[in-house]
């Protein structure tokens, strides 16, 4: 038995290593803990449009020269103060003076330089240039606290494409991604482990001092743990819960997030080709029922810009539901030599929103009341991600695909070429006239901005029908009753620690 | 896992071409309430798997979104709404149905390749001394040593998940199981008096195997086959439940179970009646061949038997 | 005995590397990681380049090798996400599912002694059949969903133990119990068939014959004897219990190498996925050596010969 004697000392040493390691932050009255709904997985500034990424590090640690307001996508100043154009190519910036890294170095036009060049080197993948499209910027600073940006060519919307740049430390290495980032921001980096993200007050920061001392990052996968972690106390925070774990209206907060859900159609594929098809597959289903799925709160979306964006058309009526319409439509088109009972594969993707999968159960279960033949497949990202985008994967056939477009950046112009230009790279149709509005759309400023868009959306919804604008989604937060503070439409994107109060 | 009985000659079923054999059999199950009752719910399950979809297939996938998540035990929508509704508000009791055919059948598909595979390479690995032969131990080697779920996830992950693909890849990972038990039993025949005959009579290998070998490796095979189906169920619901099984709208009794559990804190029974659905059906494919094995067993059968002794 | 180890040894070694070779190839096929590194509206230009930089645009053999060529240097790659080395992403979560599989397998044997032996004991009797039931019904249960009703009448409904995560002791008493489960199954079985066996074996009529009290003959005669089956599973008990682990981490949030990998798998980070299974192997193909060598320690009868 001396054998087992030994195992049982080595199990209970494991025993003691394991429970004497620190239990989480919980004490004390200004560190509060957030629990995410996945681990963030790297902390590199220039990832900070990933949700993961962005929660964690906009507006805490890292801050960019303008911030959109949510509630008309305006660029606001942050770093910058104020900004006029000098020519057509140029915009001069002007800095927020008296702002410090938080390893002590100065913030100016350098600083600026540094940022924008770290971004656009190659060196490592920078996942916030995808917003910029093609621009080219050339940075010259001016003197200590002015700067001027060249783009190629005449770029309109360049202060608010400068919302994504997170301005780090001139000591940051401009070659490789990194994982403790250094910004100006009221936070900095603590500790970033396998099970944590600590960020603690920084001392030097520029603004007002916030309330919360420090905060600790968690992270769990399932929705209901997330709730139930805030309802115990174990957290004060998690920026989204499931619709169905949504049931404390003391703690439960909904918001607007952004997300415009939709089924696009592939259009190049009979029988989907036909204008009748696209409509019948519109007004097939039952909206009202779809919304129960999603949350009372969501928005019927006619558009797949949420309202608040400079572009979106209010007077535009989304689908209603009626199958018999549908059928009509149908049988005219069918009668018209269409191959309406062609099989036309509904493509998913495991994951993509909430209660998703049900979703398209749900309308597959209503196209084929109406007639169609559909066959579901659930697809993992990338697999999806091939239906997305150009090029198509060759032998596809009629397909629908089940898609999310998240629009927090203030402009259609981040949506509406991507989608309807004969060039975007998720759109499956040409058609000259949008083509010329869009080209138009994205040089107009101010309200002819607005109004060129507008009739985009009206142009793809009303005559060509081109896809299927499902909802604006709403999210749910669960904010602890100790804590003053509620979502919004960026809350997708960042959690600015400064804005949360503590109720005394 | 399964429990591996220690001797799995021990564990061989009966083969019943006696007379009264059957009924021997019965009085023996008859004896055993727990194993009784786990042969009755078999019997009900695999009536319901194979019968059931044409009856209930229908309300399966009907869809009643003003209904989501109706409690269970309530018979006003009727008698299929008894163990409430699903989260589009289908009736529960109908999908562990259908889910059941899905469940029982991906299993039994599994478990029929892995044996006939596993067979197989196991006749072939036992008989030749080629070079393949080597090759063969080695592949299995490496399915053994590694977690079967982590190696099925990869693989699962690589072919795309689909029915086809999962019971691929289950059966990948319960293979090796058949092809060492079938190794061994063959290194031991091959020596024997009948084979040496057939050889010297100038029958070829293929033959030997196939005619003189195969068959008396079989009822081990097939012991197995019935106690690894409980592992097969739990390894595929295990994997659907992680979302890399099967996939919408196709449902088993695992994705059932993964579905469900981000209600799990308003609508319990989304999630609680599949992951009871499989508990009940490995626990009684685990029971009976637990009897079947004290059935087998000489020094244990007198537990089974009416005529009681003293236990000592 | 040193001979017989060495060839296990080198066969381990074959199987570790036909493993890696076989995991290389498998992601590699599962198609291009830069759709679920780049943002959805990347432009096809950010994704070559990403391909480039990882290598991803190189004809797969050569790849391969490279692969190769940096194994033999001890390089285990980057990972794609956490921007470190992948080897050391798995060697931080290693000792949380170690951690984790020892106490769940102690806890498992010990407590499978104890019930397996009783029952033993009186074979028949009450006890016994009602620890068969529960010992089956253990090795039967789907773990995820002992894990999720866990949840639900502990953390949620009663409020005892927290939901999820590490951290206290309490975090720890759920996944433990989930992952304990099979492995305490198995074991009652396996102990209670040999203690049967054992009792009726003749030096314990013998014993029995002498005076030696019962107690004395289940807990010093025969439990030791029936240790050896023991030791026999353990090898099978070691990777279902990183199955387990793979369920248990991802629904308790536990930071081990369960939860790594299939998250690593998902996200088609490479290096991860093939050092996680690197550590995973060796780790089973040293335990399966020890056994070899706690086995030969423990039963004297056992020599092992090279042939």
């Amino acid at each position: 038995m001396r054998n087992k004697g030994a195992l049982s000392k080595i199990a209970l040493a494991v025993l003691l290593a394991s429970t004497a390691s620190p239990a989480l932050a919980q004490g004390g009255a200004n560190n509060i803990t957030i629990v995410l709904p996945e681990q963030p997985s790297n902390l590199e500034p220039c990832g900070s449009i990933l949700t993961d990424v962005g929660q964690v590090l906009s507006q805490n640690i890292t801050e960019p020269l303008t911030v959109i307001d949510p509630k008309d996508g305006t660029p606001q100043p942050k770093l910058a103060t104020k900004w006029e154009r000098v020519n057509d190519t140029t915009w001069r910036f002007h800095l927020r003076d008296g702002v410090k890294f938080q390893d002590g170095k100065e913030f100016n036009a350098e600083a600026v330089a540094f940022t924008l060049k770290r971004m656009t080197g190659g060196a490592f993948t920078c996942n916030n240039l995808a917003k910029f499209g093609s621009a080219k910027l050339s940075v010259t600073p001016v003197d200590k606290l002015t700067v001027d940006i060249k783009t190629e060519k005449p770029e309109p919307i360049l202060p608010a494409l400068l919302s994504v740049a997170m301005m780090v430390s001139p000591a940051t290495p401009a070659d490789k991604a990194v994982n403790d980032p250094v910004g100006t921001g009221p936070y900095k980096l603590n500790t970033f482990t396998p099970q944590t993200v600590v960020l603690d007050r920084f001392d030097g920061y520029w603004g007002k001092t916030p309330d919360i001392a420090k905060a600790t990052y968690v992270w769990r996968g399932e929705s209901s743990l997330r709730a139930a972690m805030v309802q115990t106390g174990e957290a004060q925070l998690t920026p989204t819960i499931a619709i169905q774990d949504a049931t404390n209206p003391k703690t439960d907060f909904s918001y607007l997030n952004s997300e415009t859900t939709a089924i696009r159609i592939d259009t190049e594929q009979p029988p989907l080709n036909d204008v009748r098809v696209r409509k019948a597959l519109n007004l097939a289903i039952d909206w009202q029922g779809m919304a129960e799925l999603f949350g009372t709160d969501v928005l019927r979306a006619s558009q797949m810009v949420v309202p608040g964006i400079n572009g979106h058309n209010p007077d535009l009526k989304p689908w209603g539901y009626d199958p018999d319409q549908a059928a009509k439509l149908l049988a005219e088109a069918k009668a018209d030599g269409v191959p309406v009972g062609t099989t036309i594969k509904l493509i998913g993707r495991n994951g993509i929103y909430p209660n998703g999968n049900e979703g398209l159960e749900a309308m597959m279960t209503m196209w084929e009341a109406v007639g169609f033949d559909i066959d579901l497949t659930m697809l993992d990202v990338a697999d999806w991600t091939r239906y997305l985008q150009k090029p198509f994967p060759q032998e596809r056939g009629p397909n629908l695909l089940q898609i999310m477009h998240d629009n927090n950046k203030g402009d259609a112009a981040f949506t509406v070429p991507i989608f309807y230009h004969s060039s975007g790279q998720y759109a499956t149709f040409s058609d000259p006239k949008v083509d010329t509005l869009i080209g138009e759309a994205l040089n107009a400023t101010d309200t002819g901005r607005t109004k060129a868009f507008q009739e985009i959306f009206s142009e793809v919804h009303d005559r060509i029908a081109v896809d299927i604008p499902m909802f604006h989604m709403i999210g749910y937060t669960r904010v602890g009753e100790s804590l003053d503070w509620r979502p919004n439409l960026t809350t997708n994107s960042e959690i600015p620690l400064a804005e949360i109060r503590l109720k005394k | 896992m399964t429990v591996i009985p220690t001797d799995l000659k021990a564990a061989q079923k009966p083969s019943g071409r006696e007379p009264g054999k059957a009924r021997v059999l019965l009085g023996y199950l008859v004896h055993d309430k727990l194993a009784l009752i786990s042969a009755i719910y078999l019997l009900i399950l695999i009536f319901a798997a194979i019968f059931g979809p044409m009856l209930v297939g229908d309300m399966a996938t009907k869809l009643g979104l003003r209904q989501r998540n109706m409690a269970p035990f309530s018979l006003e929508q009727g008698w299929l709404y008894v163990l409430g509704a699903d989260t589009l508000g289908r009736s529960i009791l109908a999908r562990l149905v259908v889910g059941a055919q899905n469940t029982l059948g991906i299993a039994a598909a599994a478990v029929v390749t892995s044996m006939l595979i596993g067979g197989a390479l196991g006749l072939i690995a036992g008989y030749s001394n080629r070079w393949y032969s080597q090759v063969i131990l080695r592949l299995a080697d490496i399915i053994m040593s590694f977690p079967s779920l982590l190696l099925a996830l990869i693989v699962l992950y690589t072919l795309g998940p689909s029915i086809p693909n999962l019971i691929i890849v289950l059966a990948i990972t319960r293979i090796p199981i058949y092809l060492r038990t079938t190794r061994a039993e063959v290194l031991e025949l091959r020596e024997r008096m009948f084979v040496s005959a057939a050889k010297a009579m100038g029958a070829g290998s293929l033959r030997i195997v196939l005619s003189h070998i195969a068959p008396l490796v079989a009822p081990t095979l097939i012991t197995i086959a019935a106690i690894d189906f409980a592992s097969v169920i739990l390894a595929e619901s295990a994997l659907s439940f992680l979302g890399l099984g099967i996939q919408p709208p196709q449902f088993t009794w695992g994705a059932m179970v993964a579905t469900g559990r981000g209600y799990l804190a308003n609508a319990w029974w989304v999630a609680f009646w599949p992951g009871l659905a499989i508990l009940l059906t490995t626990l009684s494919l685990n029971l009976l061949s637990s009897w079947a094995r004290t059935v087998a067993d000489p020094q244990q059968r007198w537990r089974l038997q009416t005529l009681r002794r003293a236990p000592r | 005995m040193f001979g017989y180890l060495g060839k296990r040894a080198l066969h381990s070694v074959v199987s570790v590397l036909g493993l890696l070779v076989l995991v290389f190839f498998l992601t590699r096929l599962t198609g291009d990681p830069s759709y679920l590194f780049l943002p959805l509206d990347a432009t096809p230009q950010a994704r070559e380049a990403f391909s480039a930089l990882h290598g991803f645009d190189q004809p797969l053999y050569i790849q391969f090798f490279n692969y190769l060529g940096d194994l033999l240097h001890l390089d285990f790659g980057e990972s794609l996400r956490q921007n470190r080395s992948a080897m050391e992403v798995a060697l931080e979560a290693f000792p949380q599912t170690l951690k984790l599989a020892v106490m769940a397998i102690f806890l498992a044997g010990a407590l499978a002694l104890v019930v397996g032996s009783l029952a033993a004991a009186k074979p028949g009797s009450l006890f016994d059949r009602f620890a068969s039931l529960v010992s089956l019904a253990g090795a039967s249960a789907p773990d995820f969903w002992v894990a999720i009703v866990g949840i639900l009448v502990f953390a949620v409904s009663l409020d005892l133990l927290p939901t999820s995560g590490t951290g206290s002791a309490a975090h720890w008493i759920m996944p433990i119990g989930v992952l304990m489960l099979r492995p305490f199954g198995l074991l009652v079985q396996v102990v209670r068939g040999t203690m049967i066996g054992a009792l009726s074996s003749p030096y314990v009529k013998t014993a029995r014959a002498k005076g030696v009290r019962r107690q004395k003959i289940i807990f010093s005669h025969a439990l030791r004897n029936s240790l050896l089956p023991v030791i026999t599973v353990a090898g099978d008990l070691a990777t279902s219990l990183v199955n387990g682990a793979v369920v248990v981490e991802s629904v308790f949030g536990w930071p081990g190498i369960g939860k790594l990998m299939i998250d690593a798998i998902i996200q088609r980070d490479f290096a991860v996925v093939q050092s996680t299974v690197l550590v995973t192997a060796c780790a089973i193909f040293i335990l399966n050596i020890a056994i070899d060598i706690l086995y030969a320690v423990l039963d004297p009868r056992i020599r092992y010969q090279t042939s």
